[in-house]
Order: C-alpha cells, then structure tokens, then sequence
C-alpha cells in the first residue's frame, strides 16, 4: 500500500496574501473584500511578506529545500469561486521542496511546499449557489508528500508529527485543513480529493483501504480515478471528474516580482520529537510521557526547558501534569518552583493554589497557618546553620533572615517576622 | 509644465474659459473621436487618461464591450497623484481594444488622425495622441504595451513618452501584459512633459514592480543607429530620417551604425509574452461582476463563461487563442519559456549599446496610413508594423518618440531610446531638439 498526502493549511496572517482585508472568519458574507481580492479589472496584488515568511519557516521544520528566489505563477482555470479565473500560486520556485518528516523507524518524504491564495467559498442551495469573497485571497500553504506512507498507523503518525510540527509554526491544523489522498493497494492510484479535517482524512483513508483490499480480494481490479469523501455516510464516491491531467497554462505571475529567501529571518524550528529525543537522552526524561507533554503545548516545553537543570526529570513531568490537568501550563518560572516547593514536600496543588500563586496572593491562602511557615522556616534554618550562630552573637541579622525567607519562599514578611523569633527561640532554647 | 502651470493653476481665469474648452471638445470629439467621456470641467490644468486606466466612479473600458459598464471604485495611483497636484481630469481617451492594435481601429469608433481624417491616429493610444494633438494645454496619460505610444505619437505630431519600466505604478491599469505594460505621458513639449512624468514616478505600495530607484540624467552625444531597426523601413520615411541625421551630426551629435541580429526576434518573442500573458488576463472577464453581465442562468458555468466571452472583439479573441496555445504543456519550452531567454538576450544586447549611446531610429517603418489601407493588412503585416517599437519596450527601456518634420502635411516622428532609469536623458535630448524644431498643430483648442 502507498499513500501520498497534499494537504493545505491556512495560515495565521492579519491579512490576506495579497491585498489588506483581514484574514479571519466572519460570519458576514463578503465584508472582508476589497478591488485585489475581488480581482477587479486595473488591481494588483502586493505580497504579504508575513505569509512568506511562515511559508518558508515551516519549509525549514520540515527540512526542505528553498530556492535562493522564490517566485509566484498563474494557475489558469474557470470555476465561480476564482475571481480572477487564475490562481496565483507557485510552480518553478517554490518556498520549498525535497524536504522530510520522520515518524518511528522511517522517513516520509515532502516533495513540494507551495503558498497560495484561497478561492471564495461557494454555498450551494438548492437551485442556486451563492459565493463569499471573506475568504479569497486567504494564504494557505500546500504541502505534497511523496507516496512514502504504507500504512494506516503510519498515516496517523505522520499526520501527528506535522500538526506538532505546524503547531510550533502557529498554525491550528485542526481548525482548517483540507487534503487530498492518494491511495493505491494495488497498481493503480485513486485520489480522494477536498477532505476537510484530519478525522475525515483518516476515516477517508480508512475506507479505501477496505474497500480496495475487497475488491483485489475478489479478484476485481482496482480503477484509477478520482473520489470523493461523504462525510455524514463516512464513504468514498466516484467523482465525475474526468483523468485526463488538466491543463493550467502556467505562466509565472508578472505582477510580482522574485523574493529573495536570504532575506526573511527565520528562527531555528522547533521540532518537538527532536527535543524530546534530546532531552530523554541528557536529562532521563520519560521519552513517551515527555512527547505527549509537550507535542501541542510550548509552555510545557518551555517550563521543561527552564527545569531541566534545577529538578529532576520526574519531579517534571509530575508537576506538568498536573499543570496540564488543570490547563495551566502557561505559569510564570517563579511559581514554577513554588509549585515545585509545593510537590516536594507532598502539598497537594489545586487549581485554585496556581490561580493564586499566579496572582500573587500565596501568602494567605497556600501558607496561611502559622504552622506550615513554621515548618518553612525550620527547613530554611537547617540548610543555613551558619545563619542561626550568626543570630547567637549579632540579633541584627534577623532583619536579613526575614528578607531571605520572604524572598525564597514568596512570603509576607509581617507573617516571617511573628514566626521567625519564634522559631529560632525554641531552636536556640532546645540546643 | 512650468509655465502653463502657472497660466493655470495661479492666475484666476473666468470659468468662461473652461466652457469654451468642454464645448470646443464635444464639437472635435464627434469628428475625431478622441474621447469616449467627457466629465465637467473643472479648474486646473486638464488631463485625460487613456481608458485602460481606472479612474474612481467613471466608467472604464479599455475600449472593450465586455468592460461596458465597469465603473472602478477606485482611482489608480498615477490619476490619484496628478489629480493631488491639482491637474482637472477631463475624461477618457479611446484606444483599441485592451491594447490590441498599432492604428486604433480594433475599436468601436476609431479615432482620426487629426492631420488628415482619412488617416488612422496610431494605436492603441490613439484617443490620447488626438487630444494632445488638438488641445493646446493638456497633458495625456497614455500606456504602452509594445509601442502603444509611440506609434499614436508619431502619426499624431506629438512627444510620446515611455518610461523604464517600474519607473511608474501600474495600480489601476487594466492589464494587456503585466510584465511589458508601462504608463506613460503625451504631451506637446519638454517641460509639460518633465512636469507631468516627476508628479506620476515613485514608487507604490500597490504595485511590487514599482521601484523607487532614482532617475538618471546622463547624457551623451553619441547616437547609434541599429541595422535591424532601419532595414525595414519604407524609403519615404528613410530619406527624412536620415536628414535628420545630418542636422543632429551639424548639432554636435555623433552617429554610428550597428547591427544586433537578435533583434530580428523580437517580434516572436514580444507577441509570445504578451499573447501569453493577455490570455490570462482575459480570463478574468466571466460576465457576472462587472462589466458586460450575461444573464443567461440557464446553462452550466462552463457554458456560461463561455457564452459571456463572445462580447471580446476579434482582435482580443485572436489573442486569448494563441495565448492560451503558446502557454499550453506541450509547447511551453518551444514558445512561452524560449521567448523569455530571448527577452533576456535582447535586453542585455541592447543595454550594452545604451551603455554610452542613445538608439535612434524612425518610430514608424510606415507614412500614416489611411484606414482603407490599414483594412488590407493581415495579422502578420500588422504586427510587423510594431519592428522599431517593439524592441524598447520588451526590455522595458525608457523611450521616446518625437516630432521632427512633415511630409505632405503629415508629421513624421523619430524614437529615441535609452538605459534604464536613465529617462530625464530622453527629456534633456527632447529640450536641446526643440530649439531647432517647433511642432505644427492643426488645432490649439484652449488657446487663448
């Protein structure tokens, strides 16, 4: 079995790819729109280099190639949706090409990274349809894979490696993503074309699989052609479609010039199977655990990052679950290791201590009784005898006792100053 | 345009005189016509604009049916920065359709030359070389795709001006060919067209093939007249021309002679891009947005589309066919791909002679032909008639045609062409032509 995937992904701009109505979702018919996007006899479009950028930036996470100059072409056909009856899209020089995704034991190999617009969205009615421009001109980048995948399990990783990978690139895959699939179990290859959502991909995939398998089970031979996926029957259906490759015309797009890669900055990707390999390796991390924790959640994988020298790696990734239980992984460092503190010395952390801590309100709430800053105070003094004789010959130290504590343990130094003589009293009188 | 400037925009003249010109205008336009709009006049300098370029509310066609009705809600960038330095916009020019056309009959009512109304006016900017040609104080914004202005300029008497390409933003334009459209200025004389073409340049947030590279002025005395340009060129036009020659060597010009074989190419390759490249923009015209609305709603949207786009004239037709061929999978590399390297070649050919010379040549291998003449011509003949202006504007190189005799009453215009961002050397070599040379006009409406 051999699977290639094409999968298109929006991206998160402010503004369209080539003119300056916003991208987002709304729920007005065509009141995103302007001359540009509408494609109006006399307007240009003007690249949006933010949109180039992340293109190019998820072309390095997925370790492509890029062409020194990338360059746009004119993608030909008539359908209601394309207002100016072409696509500009890339063909020659693309943001990326020949790149790779690993999943376990093997690679999957991306061919091409292209970015281009969005048509309009056709609604269709009963005897009519009606066209919303909101989201012509809407970036999207298109990743096409080689036929690389042999199996359902493999298709499940590598759609779960890309989304983590598209995840660190800002891109929320699970709200918009349309692919194409193409399967063949035997000679010839059917493409499954326009599923939205990566459980449809699957259940698509799913289904040819069977039906496919049958079929050369029953001795039948499997056509080439192209399908569609019915979402509420979760079926594939022969589309009218003719196979013939269709003709586009491309020409390169004169309206815009070629951009030169060298020049957008683009940070080190972050590719989280690597760093959880990394730290699994350096730091004994769970590699499972660690994965499932910080795949879709760069808090956790930062609040990791700023632990993974001051704690051990399984006191971590207890504390991250819990963090991630409560959906408060977004915490400052410094409750951090209050918190840390907390688990050491088996509090229990609520979601309610986090909420506090995070406001800055622990005092009263997480170390109220006179007795836990008693037994804060006493674990201070053990780590810091020096501190105790000091206070024997010079009682000017307690002031800088009290600041200490406070400071270390985030408490208020009123509450510091009542217990602290007392507790020294009774350490002093009891040695 | 220093001094009519002045005239206009400080000096309070009666509104009598802009009636008079608005009246002057309608009357010429029913025999000549130039324009296919007129709006009120208004104060300030009048400017006309060719009607591939939109401006906001006023209805643009670019001279084609299936435009009819396209109302731009939008002005381009050139109209907004002229209208800000206070010019009167007095309506569109005619032209052919989309471009399409040397002589400005691929249209509903061809403009006429005003020199000889049996004669065409020259294309695709015909209606502005007329309204340049008639009005004494005017500045027409024009486009050229191959030679669209060049050639109405040289038929009609007037200075024809087109820029380097990206030296002025083509937001608005409604495209022939995007990588060879320019916009460009007629006017009568160097300092209305100095005036007009430093308020139009600079560059756009709307067009990424608009630069803001500075404009040279570097001059030279050295002429260089190509082989390839000239050896076409019918013998009533050489004689003059080479007269003209003979003046400039007395005016301390040096002229020498060249061949550059690739330009024998030029035509195939001009007409492969632009072939290509309109076939794409005609696409666009479906007949649902704007424009000509086909309310047909009974077929599918194949059908449909194809029923909208038999409102293209036959000259626009032509071009979406062999465009959409040359551009066709099976024959990309032999046509479309081979004719961008044979641009590249012949830019970098050309630009090597620029280097320290300025191309001269007549603008036209042809006397202004009468329409009846014109009518016999087959496609090929007429494309042929594009050879001298064609080779500047594949390579997007600032040129310039301008007056420079009469023959039997008839002006006759020479092309001068130079480097890249060097245009102001156009305009200074245009300042020191004039005076030995003043034009004649037939006409001087707004004259007072």
């Amino acid at each position: 079995m051999k699977i290639g995937l094409e999968i298109h992904v929006a991206l998160p701009t402010k503004t369209k790819l080539f003119c300056r109505c916003l991208n987002q979702d709304n729920e007005v018919p065509n009141l995103n729109i302007c001359p540009i996007c509408m494609g109006f006899p006399g307007s240009k479009p003007m690249l949006n280099r933010e949109a180039l950028r992340i293109s190019l930036s998820i072309t390095r996470a997925l370790k492509c190639k890029t062409n020194d100059r990338v360059s746009f072409v004119r993608k030909i056909y008539f359908y209601p949706d394309l207002p100016k009856s072409y696509q500009i899209t890339q063909l020659y020089e693309p943001s990326g090409f020949d790149g790779e995704v690993n999943i376990t034991g093997k690679t999957i190999r991306i061919r091409r990274i292209q970015l281009e617009e969005d048509p309009a969205k056709i609604l269709r009615e009963k005897n009519y349809s009606l066209l919303d421009f909101n989201r012509s001109g809407v970036p999207l980048v298109e990743i096409v894979t080689e036929p690389d995948i042999y199996s359902e399990d493999e298709a499940h990783e590598f759609l779960y490696e890309l989304r983590s990978l598209l995840y660190y690139q800002g891109i929320d895959i699970d709200r918009e993503m349309k692919a194409d699939l193409n399967i063949s179990l035997a000679d010839e290859r059917v493409e499954v074309k326009n599923i939205t959502g990566i459980k449809n991909l699957m259940d698509a995939a799913r289904y040819e699989i069977k039906r496919q398998s049958l079929l050369i089970e029953g001795g039948r031979q499997v056509l080439k052609e192209t399908r569609s996926y019915d979402e509420s029957r979760k079926i594939t259906e022969t589309s009218r479609e003719k196979e013939s490759d269709e003709e586009y015309g491309f020409i390169y797009e004169p309206d815009l010039t070629e951009y030169y890669s060298i020049d957008v900055n683009i940070p080190v990707p972050i590719i989280a199977r690597h760093i959880a390999h990394e730290l699994s390796v350096s730091y004994g991390f769970n590699l499972k655990t660690l994965s499932e924790l910080i795949y879709f959640d760069k808090d956790s994988l930062r609040l990791v990052e700023y632990a993974k020298n001051k704690y051990d790696s399984q006191s971590i990734i207890n504390l991250l679950e819990i963090l991630k239980r409560f959906d408060c992984t977004s915490i400052k460092d410094k409750v951090f290791d209050a918190l840390m503190d907390l688990l050491k010395r088996k509090i229990d952390i609520t979601k309610e201590t986090i909420i506090k801590l995070e406001k800055g309100m622990q005092i009263e709430s997480v170390y109220s009784s006179p007795e836990r800053i008693d037994e804060i105070i006493r674990a201070f003094l053990q780590k810091n005898t020096d501190m105790v004789e000091k206070y024997k010959k010079d009682r000017k130290v307690y002031d800088f006792m009290v600041g200490s504590i406070t400071k270390n343990f985030g408490l208020q130094s009123k509450l510091v100053s009542e217990r602290l003589s007392i507790v020294l009293k009774d350490i002093i009188d009891n040695n | 345009m220093t001094e009519t400037i002045e005239e206009f925009a400080s000096v309070d003249k009666p509104p009598s005189y802009y009636e008079k010109l608005n009246r002057d205008i309608n009357e010429l336009n029913n025999r000549l016509h130039a324009f296919n709009l007129l709006s009120k006049i208004d104060r300030g300098v009048p400017f006309s604009v060719k009607d591939n370029i939109c401006v906001n509310g006023v209805e643009s066609t670019a001279g084609s049916p299936i435009l009819k009705g396209y109302i731009p809600p939008f002005d381009a960038t050139v109209v907004e920065k002229i209208k800000q330095a206070s010019f009167s916009f007095i309506g569109k020019t005619s032209m052919d359709e989309f471009g399409f056309g040397t002589f400005g009959i691929n249209c509903d009512t061809p403009a006429k030359n005003p020199f000889d109304e049996e004669r065409v006016a020259g294309g695709s900017s015909s209606g502005a070389a007329v309204a340049t040609a008639i009005l004494k104080h005017h500045i027409a914004i024009a486009e050229s795709t191959g030679g669209s202005i060049s050639a109405p300029a040289a038929f009609c008497g007037v200075v024809g001006f087109t820029p380097t390409y990206g030296a002025v933003s083509r937001y608005g334009l409604i495209d022939y060919a995007n990588s060879l459209d320019k916009i460009g200025v007629m006017a009568r004389n160097s300092s209305d067209l100095r005036y007009a073409f430093d308020i139009i340049r600079g560059t756009d947030d709307y067009d990424s093939t608009c630069t803001n590279r500075a404009i040279e002025n570097f001059s030279t005395n050295k002429l260089t007249v190509i082989k390839e340009l000239v050896e076409n060129v019918d013998s009533e036009i050489l004689e003059p021309f080479n007269s003209l020659l003979d003046t400039l060597k007395g005016q301390g010009y040096s002229v020498e002679y060249k061949s550059l074989e690739i330009l024998k190419q030029s035509i195939p390759a001009y007409y492969i891009i632009s072939m290509a490249e309109a076939s794409t923009n005609l696409a666009k015209y479906t007949g649902f947005k704007y424009g000509h609305k086909n309310m047909e709603f009974t077929e599918n949207y194949n059908l449909f589309f194809t029923n909208s786009r038999t409102a293209f004239g036959t000259e626009a037709k032509r071009r979406v066919i062999l465009g959409t061929f040359v551009r066709s999978a099976s024959v990309k590399n032999r046509y479309y791909f081979k004719a961008l390297n044979i641009r590249n070649t012949i830019i970098a050919a050309l630009k090597e002679t620029l280097k320290d010379s300025l191309i001269i040549s007549p603008t036209m291998p042809v006397f202004t032909p009468k329409f009846s003449e014109v009518k016999e011509l087959t496609p090929v003949q007429n494309y042929s008639m594009d050879a001298i202006t064609i080779p500047p504007n594949l390579s997007g190189l600032p040129h310039m045609s301008f007056p420079y005799t009469y023959l039997n009453g008839m002006p006759v215009g020479a092309q001068i062409v130079t480097d890249h961002f060097n245009d102001y050397a156009l305009i200074s070599f245009l300042e020191a032509w004039e005076k030995s040379f003043k034009p004649k006009f037939k006409y001087n409406i707004g004259a007072i």
